[in-house]
């Protein structure tokens, strides 16, 4: 029977609730079903409209003059007793408004495009390969620390020509700034505080290669970003600071979280991971039904420039939407069954990569990578089970998942 | 029917060719080149789901 919500009391939107439960996937059911528009009253925040249904985000979504990202990027929820953080001083594609933000887009999109993504195949290859050759002879394991973490920011550092010795810190500074509301990850008194911290030391860093890359430029990206002029003029500091922020962060958790429920989801739904094993040519669509399944990126907020209308339901100028794209990923009137992971579900229309002029740019190089983590998993490991809780990330902007401790036989690699 | 992209919109992302690649062939240059501006009813299906799968929302189609 379906569970019943109060529009008082239902929460969608605390962190607490996500560190504990995970997704609240029965009160966006019930949303999607009874108040799609719902106007979301919490504690510690402003007051917006939650977006629950499909076709709804696809439609804000599309309309990026109409519903703005500047002015309320996401719907941040401050600790009680916590001064609300001033706005982070950054300035990158996620903030940004038509027309500027495709003027800075446009300066590393064509990398980022299939045919971009394409002659990295082999290093993504090598580089998940690597990652489990490092944990092969051991029973057990933390896959998110010892696996899924690894691969993504190998890669995004690669691409950016940060040398070896640095990943680790890259590591750190990603996790701070996506875990600054976790106990776990907090540095100093506050989620604001621990943020700043990893922004500053990701900003001083970045400036450093950039004054280099400027002199010697190679063929990474640091060089494209750092030489980069629009209208003739080279970025402003803070924009060219922060795209790097922006690239390192968003390269980062994203993948490592999908890559981590993917594999439980094939624990969960083990008639799955059989054929799978059995079909590896399913690993394309398995790819897509894991991204649909985990969704990693929970929402994100536009703001109304102007009173419009969305579902009937009447929004004003300076409103702020909140768009639920794992919600839209379970949407019952889109996929057939979305409650069952299938890893051969065709079509796939799930918006996890969001949809419109923010589509994520880093979709396809995430898809590589996640097939290259696991098409060796599929080869390699011959099984796995959880050995402990799953500890889940106190965020309700990215759904993190920060242990996952496995027992699991992982066979050495062919060849 | 007729089908049209919006160059500007459009950024390479290929969805298009892998629903209906009668259709929409994506080049070397990032950018959808349509191999078919009208194309046949035996081929709305895919046209719809390419119109959805566009992440950019660059693909649109008009009934003649």
């Amino acid at each position: 029977m379906e569970k019943q919500f109060s529009l008082d009391t239902i929460d969608i939107i605390g962190p607490d609730h996500y560190a504990k439960n995970g997704y609240p996937h029965a009160e966006w059911t019930w949303l999607r079903k009874h108040k799609p528009v719902f106007w979301c009253e919490h504690l510690n925040t402003d007051p917006f409209w939650a977006i629950t249904k499909h076709a709804d985000i696809i439609e804000i979504s599309k309309q990026p003059r109409l519903f703005l990202n500047g002015p309320r990027l996401l719907v941040f929820v401050n600790d009680p007793g916590m001064e609300p953080s001033p706005t982070p001083p950054f300035r990158h594609l996620l903030d940004m408004d038509p027309p500027v933000h495709g003027e800075y887009r446009t300066i590393v999109s064509r990398r980022f495009t299939p045919r971009g993504v394409r002659d990295l195949e082999p290093q993504i290859n090598a580089i998940a390969k690597k990652v489990l050759d490092d944990v092969t002879g051991r029973d057990q394991c933390d896959f998110v620390i010892d696996i899924s973490s690894k691969i993504p920011l190998a890669v995004i550092a690669e691409l950016l020509g940060v040398p070896h010795q640095d990943w680790e810190q890259l590591f750190q500074w990603t996790n701070e700034t996506i875990g600054g509301n976790d106990p776990e990850f907090q540095q100093g008194t506050s989620a604001g505080e621990t943020m700043d911290r990893a922004r500053l030391g990701l900003f001083q860093y970045f400036s450093e290669m950039v004054a280099q890359r400027m002199k010697h430029p190679t063929n990474d990206i640091t060089s494209i970003v750092a030489n980069a002029t629009i209208d003739g003029q080279p970025l402003p500091q803070l924009e060219l600071l922060s795209y790097f922020f922006l690239l390192v962060v968003a390269g980062n958790e994203t993948t490592r979280n999908a890559t981590t429920g993917g594999l439980l989801a094939l624990i969960e739904n083990p008639d799955q991971w059989q054929r799978l094993k059995k079909n590896p040519a399913l690993l394309k669509p398995a790819v897509e039904e894991i991204v649909r399944w985990t969704t990693p990126v929970i929402q994100f907020a536009r703001t109304a420039t102007e009173d419009t209308e969305v579902h009937g339901q009447k929004i004003r100028a300076g409103e702020s939407v909140c768009l639920f794209y794992p919600s839209a990923n379970r949407d019952e009137e889109v996929f057939a069954e979305p409650f069952k992971f299938d890893i051969g579900r065709d079509p796939n229309p799930h918006i996890a990569f969001g949809i419109g002029e923010h589509f994520c740019l880093g979709a396809h190089l995430a898809r590589l990578e996640l097939e290259g983590i696991f098409r060796q998993l599929i080869d390699r490991l011959d099984y796995a089970e959880l050995a402990g809780p799953v500890e889940r990330l106190r965020s309700s902007f990215v759904g993190g998942i920060k242990h996952m401790p496995i027992k699991m036989k992982l066979n050495p690699a062919q060849n | 029917m007729k089908v049209a992209v919006d160059l500007q919109l459009c950024e390479g992302n290929a969805r298009c060719m892998e629903a209906a690649p009668e259709i929409f062939d994506v080049r070397d240059d990032d950018k959808t080149h349509l191999r078919l501006e009208n194309p046949p009813e035996s081929l709305r299906e895919k046209l719809k789901l390419a119109v959805r799968m566009c992440p950019r929302q660059a693909i649109s189609l008009k009934e003649d």
